[in-house]
C-alpha cells in the first residue's frame, strides 16, 4: 500500500462520487482511505442465442431467470441435435470462472470467501452450484471442449452459432458483432431460485505516491472518470463506470446494454491480497475444484481439497 | 578427460629455463584470463547455490518480512500432496519417456548408419527439429492437437481413424502422450547421432570376426554389438533422463499442467511455488530435495554404468 | 561376409527407402504445417476445421505481429530476443577464449582443481537455483532486465564454452605458441594471433550453442523478466497462446514460432559440423 497516493480528499470532493461503481470503489479503498478511482468496467452477464431460443421452441422474451432455467433451456437446445450445445464455458481458465461462476454463487446467496476474506471454498452454495454444472456436463450438454478450454475456444463457439447459453462479459460483444447469422441478447446471470449477481471487472486508475505530476495525474483522473471521456468508452464498447450516467450515456447506444448496466450496479468482486493465487492461477485451488467436481464428479472430495489449498494461500504459508 | 600434466617445477621454452618470476607473472596471467568467467560463475552460480541452502531455512515470501524456521519446510513438502504429486508424475514421465527415446534413437540410428547414398540426407531431416527450443516446439504442437482449429485431429479425421478430433489434452494420459510425442519428436534425432557415432566407433572387424566364427545376424547383434554401445547407451540414459526430469517448458505450454494439474512436473511446482505463490524459502527447500533427487539418480547410473564396462 | 543375390539387396534398399521416407514424411509434416499456418491468410489460418494445403499465401500474419494482435508488438520482442542473444554469444566467447586458453596452455597454482570447480555447474542445472537467482539479479538492480538475462545465459553457457576452448587450445602442439612467444609475442597476441585462427572452429562451436541456449530460453526469460517490453520471444509467444478471453489467433502464434524456429534450423543446415561436433565432444564429457 505504501505504492499510491491517498487521494480519499480530492474524491470526496468530486460531485459523482457516488456513483462511481460500487465494487470498484470498494477494491480502492483500504482501511477506510481510497487510493484509486475506477476507469474502465466489465460486468459479467449470460449471452443467449435468440435465434436458437425460437427454433427450440423457448421465449426470447423469457430469458433464464434460475437455474432450473439454465438447464432446462439447455436441454431443449440439445435436444435440436447435431453439434447444437446448451451451454459452453471456459472449464480451464480459473479468470474466467471467477468472472462468470462466482455470480452464480453469490446470487444464491452464497460466497467465495466470508466478510474476513477467509475461503468458503466447501460451503453449500459452491456444492448446489457445482452440482448444477456437473448436472450439464454429464447430460451432454456441454460440448467437450469446454473440459480443455482456457478462454479461446467457447467463445468462438458461441459465435458460430451453435450454443444455447454461454456466460461471458462485455468485451465479448465485438467478437459477436461479426457473426451475423444469429440474433442474440444478454440477461443478468440468475441465482438458484431468483435474483441475478455479476462479477465487476475491470481497471482502476491511481497516482504513483513517486510520481511528479500528482497534479496533472489528478486532472487526468478526473476527467477520465468524467462524462466525456466514459461516452467515449461507452461507444467502444467499454462498460462505463459511471453508475449515474448509464441511463444517459450507455444504455441509449444499444438495447442489450441494459442488461450490462444492470449488472453493473449488482457488481461485486471478492476483496482478498491473495486473489491472483486464489482465482486467477490456472493451477490454482479455484479452478481444481471446478475441473474436479464437473468435469470428474468428486464435487465434495473437489471442495475439500480446494478448501484446504486456499486456506493454506491465505495464511501466507 | 584428464589435463595434461604440466611440469611445474621448471618450464622450458626451447631450451632455456626461465626465471622464477617470469613464471610468477605468468602465473599472474594465467589467473587473470580465468578471472571474468570465474567472477560470473561464482556470482550467477555459487552465490544462487549457497543461498539455496540458507533460504530453504526460512519462510521466505518475495515481499516482506522472512522469518527462521529452520528444517520446517522440508517437513512440509514430504507431506505436501502437491509437491508428492509433482515428483511422482515426473518419475513417470521419465520412466516412460526415456526407454521410447532410446530405442527411437536406436531404431533410426540403425537405419542411417551405413553408406547408402541418401543417408546423409536422412540423418540430417531427422534431425531437424533437434536445434529448435523446446518452447517453440511446444509452441507448434499445441496447436497441432487442437481438436477444432488443429490439424493433426483433421488428418486423423480424413484418414478415417476418428469420427471427431480427439480431445487430447482433456486427459492426463493422453495429454501425456501428446507431450512424449513432441519431445521424441524433437530429441530424437539427437539420440541418433549419439548412438550412430557410438556404433561407428565400434571396428567392424570385430563383427565380421564373430560372422566368421559362425554367429548368425541376431547373435552378433545381441552378443559383439550391443555389449560394446553400452557405454555410448549409458550416455544417452544419462542425458535423457537428466533432461527428463527437469522437464518444464513443454508441461508449462501444452498442458499447462492440467487436466486438473495432473501434469505438474517438480520444476513446474517449484516455479509456482516461488514465482505464483509468492513461497521463496518453501520453493528453496523443493529445489533442495530436487537437487538430491538428481544427484541419486546420477549415482545410481553412473554406478549401472561403470558395472557394465566392467563386464 | 555373404553376398546377398541381387534381387534381394534391391528389394532391401527398396524396403529400406520406403521406410526412410516415411519417417522423414512424419518428422518434416509438423515443420510443414507450421510454416504453412503461418503463411495462410488470416481468415484461412483461422478456419475450422483447418485447412491441410493452404489456398492462400500471405505474409499478414507475419505484419500483424507488429501490433494488431492483443496490442503486443513482437517485432520489439524479436529485437530483445536478438540483443540478449548476440550479447551472451559475444561474451561467452570472449570469457571461454580467455578462459579456455589460460587452462590449456598457462600455468598457474590450482588450475586443475579451479577447472574442475568451475565445471561443477554441469552437474547442478539452473532450473534448481531460479528461486535465489532471483533474489541475486533484485540485489543487483538487474531484475526485470534485458542485461541480467544475458549474464545468466552467459554464466551457464560458460562451463561449456570453456571445456570446448580448453580442448580447442589443447590440440595445437606446442611448437605453435612456443614459436609465437619466441618471437617476442605476447601472451594475448599470442592467443589472438596465432592460437585463435587454429582453434576457429572450437569458437564457432562456442557460439553457436551459446545463441541456441539464449534464444530458445524460456523457463530464465519466464521468471526473470516481466515487464512486458522487454519479453523475449518465447515468453511473448505464451501471452499469444494464452489469448485471455478472447480468440487465439493461430495465424500469428505460428508465425512467431517461425520466427523462432527458423533461425534455429538454418543456423544448423550451414553450421552442421559444428553442432554435431559440438555434441559429441559434451557427451564425451
Amino acid at each position: 500500500m505504501g505504492a499510491l497516493e491517498d487521494i480519499t480528499d480530492k474524491v470526496n470532493a468530486l460531485k459523482y462520487k457516488s456513483g462511481l461503481s460500487r465494487s470498484h470503489m470498494r477494491l480502492a479503498t483500504y482501511k477506510g482511505r481510497i487510493y484509486a478511482l475506477p476507469f474502465t468496467a466489465e460486468a459479467s452477464v449470460l449471452f443467449y442465442n435468440v435465434t436458437l431460443f425460437r427454433r427450440a421452441g423457448l421465449d426470447p422474451k423469457r430469458p433464464p431467470r434460475t437455474w432450473e432455467d439454465v438447464e432446462d433451456y439447455a436441454r431443449k437446445i440439445r435436444a435440436l441435435g447435431g453439434d447444437y450445445y446448451g451451454y459452453v464455458f471456459a472449464g480451464a481458465s480459473a479468470g474466467y470462472n471467477a468472472f462468470t461462476f462466482m455470480p452464480y454463487i453469490w446470487a444464491s446467496g452464497g460466497d467465495v470467501l466470508n466478510s474476513k476474506g477467509v475461503p468458503t471454498f466447501d460451503s453449500p452454495v459452491i456444492t448446489q452450484a457445482l452440482t448444477f454444472y456437473r448436472r450439464m456436463w454429464e447430460a451432454d450438454l456441454i460440448p467437450k471442449l469446454a473440459q480443455t478450454d482456457q478462454g479461446t475456444n467457447s467463445g468462438p463457439a458461441f459465435a458460430s452459432g451453435k450454443i444455447g447459453i454461454y456466460p461471458s462479459g462485455a468485451f465479448f460483444i465485438p467478437t459477436l458483432s461479426s457473426a451475423k447469422n444469429f440474433e442474440w441478447d444478454v440477461t443478468p446471470i440468475p441465482g438458484k431460485t431468483g435474483g441475478y449477481a455479476s462479477f465487476a471487472g475491470g481497471d482502476e486508475i491511481a497516482i504513483p505516491k513517486a510520481s511528479k505530476h500528482k497534479a496533472e495525474a489528478w486532472e487526468f483522473i478526473q476527467w477520465a472518470t468524467g462524462e466525456e471521456a466514459q461516452t467515449v468508452l461507452a461507444r467502444k464498447g467499454i462498460v462505463p463506470i459511471r453508475t449515474d450516467l448509464y441511463k444517459s450515456i450507455y444504455e441509449p447506444l444499444n438495447p442489450k446494454y441494459k442488461a450490462l448496466a444492470q449488472a453493473m450496479l449488482e457488481g461485486r468482486t471478492p476483496y482478498s491480497t491473495v486473489y491472483n493465487a486464489l482465482f486467477n492461477d490456472n493451477n490454482g485451488p479455484w479452478i481444481k475444484m471446478i475441473q474436479d467436481a464437473v468435469f470428474r464428479g468428486d464435487i465434495q472430495g473437489a471442495q475439500r481439497a480446494a478448501q484446504q489449498r486456499a486456506m493454506a494461500i491465505t495464511a501466507g504459508s | 578427460m584428464a589435463p595434461a600434466r604440466e611440469v611445474a617445477t621448471r618450464e622450458r621454452i626451447g631450451s632455456q629455463s626461465v626465471s622464477s618470476s617470469w613464471r610468477w607473472r605468468r602465473s599472474v596471467e594465467g589467473i587473470l584470463y580465468v578471472l571474468p568467467a570465474t567472477v560470473l560463475i561464482g556470482l550467477f552460480f555459487f552465490i544462487p547455490l549457497g543461498m539455496t541452502f540458507w533460504m530453504s531455512l526460512y519462510d521466505w515470501p518475495i515481499l516482506g518480512a522472512r522469518r527462521f524456521t529452520g528444517l520446517a519446510n522440508y517437513g512440509r513438502a514430504l507431506g505436501d500432496p502437491n509437491f508428492l504429486h509433482a515428483v511422482y508424475f515426473t518419475c513417470v514421465y521419465t520412466l516412460v519417456i526415456t526407454p521410447i527415446l532410446i530405442v527411437v534413437g536406436f531404431a533410426l540410428a540403425m537405419l542411417v548408419k551405413g553408406h547408402r547414398r541418401g543417408v546423409g540426407l536422412f540423418r540430417t531431416l531427422y534431425f531437424l527439429p533437434v536445434p529448435i527450443g523446446f518452447a517453440s516446439a511446444s509452441y507448434l504442437w499445441v496447436w497441432l492437437v487442437q481438436p477444432d482449429a488443429g490439424p493433426l485431429g483433421r488428418i486423423l479425421q480424413l484418414l478415417g481413424l476418428v469420427q471427431q478430433p480427439p480431445q487430447w489434452l482433456a486427459g492426463t494420459t493422453s495429454a501425456l502422450a501428446v507431450v512424449i510425442a513432441m519431445v521424441t519428436w524433437k530429441t530424437s534425432g539427437m539420440q541418433m547421432i549419439l548412438l550412430m557415432s557410438g556404433m561407428h566407433s565400434i571396428p567392424t572387424e570385430l563383427e565380421e570376426a564373430a560372422r566368421v566364427d559362425g554367429a548368425s545376424g541376431r547373435q552378433v547383434f545381441w552378443l559383439v554389438t550391443l555389449p560394446l554401445l553400452r557405454p555410448t547407451l549409458a550416455l544417452v540414459l544419462v542425458f535423457s533422463v537428466a533432461g527428463s526430469l527437469l522437464a518444464f517448458d513443454q508441461f508449462y505450454i501444452i498442458t499447462g499442467g492440467g487436466p486438473s494439474n495432473s501434469t505438474i512436473t517438480a520444476v513446474y511446482w517449484i516455479y509456482h511455488t516461488a514465482f505464483i505463490n509468492f513461497q521463496l524459502g518453501y520453493a528453496a527447500a523443493l529445489s533442495i530435495l530436487l537437487m538430491v533427487v538428481l544427484a541419486l539418480v546420477s549415482f545410481v547410473q553412473l554406478r549401472l554404468i561403470h558395472r557394465s564396462v566392467e563386464l | 561376409m555373404k553376398v546377398m543375390p541381387l534381387k534381394t539387396r534391391h528389394q532391401a534398399t527398396l524396403a529400406w527407402w520406403v521406410v526412410c521416407i516415411l519417417l522423414a514424411v512424419l518428422f518434416l509434416l509438423p515443420l510443414y504445417l507450421m510454416v504453412t499456418q503461418a503463411f495462410k491468410s488470416p481468415a484461412e489460418a483461422a478456419a475450422i476445421p483447418p485447412t491441410l494445403w493452404p489456398h492462400s499465401w500471405s505474409l499478414d500474419s507475419f505484419r500483424r505481429m507488429g501490433g494488431e494482435v492483443a496490442s503486443i508488438n513482437i517485432s520489439q520482442h524479436i529485437l530483445n530476443s536478438l540483443y540478449v542473444s548476440l550479447a551472451t554469444v559475444g561474451a561467452v566467447v570472449l570469457v571461454s577464449t580467455l578462459g579456455g586458453y589460460s587452462f590449456a596452455r598457462l600455468n598457474f597454482p590450482g588450475k586443475g582443481v579451479w577447472f574442475f570447480g568451475l565445471l561443477v555447474t554441469f552437474m547442478i542445472p539452473f532450473q534448481a537455483i531460479i528461486t535465489p537467482l532471483y533474489l541475486v539479479m533484485r540485489a543487483l538492480h538487474l531484475q526485470n532486465s534485458l542485461v541480467g538475462l544475458a549474464l545468466v545465459y552467459i554464466t551457464y553457457q560458460l562451463p561449456f564454452g570453456l571445456y570446448l576452448m580448453r580442448n580447442a587450445f589443447g590440440t595445437i602442439p606446442r611448437e605453435i605458441p612456443e614459436a609465437a612467444l619466441l618471437d617476442g609475442c605476447s601472451t594475448l597476441s599470442s592467443l589472438t594471433r596465432v592460437m585463435l585462427p587454429i582453434a576457429l572452429p572450437g569458437v564457432v562451436t562456442t557460439a553457436l550453442f551459446a545463441f541456441f541456449a539464449a534464444w530458445n530460453d524460456f523457463f530464465a526469460a519466464l521468471i526473470l523478466v516481466t515487464d512486458q517490453d522487454r519479453m523475449t520471444l518465447p515468453v511473448t509467444l505464451s501471452i499469444l497462446q494464452s489469448g485471455q478471453f478472447g480468440t487465439i489467433d493461430w495465424g500469428v502464434l505460428q508465425a512467431g514460432v517461425v520466427v523462432s524456429a527458423i533461425p534455429c534450423v538454418l543456423l544448423f543446415l550451414v553450421l552442421q559440423r559444428y553442432y554435431v561436433s559440438g555434441l559429441l565432444s559434451g557427451a564425451l564429457k
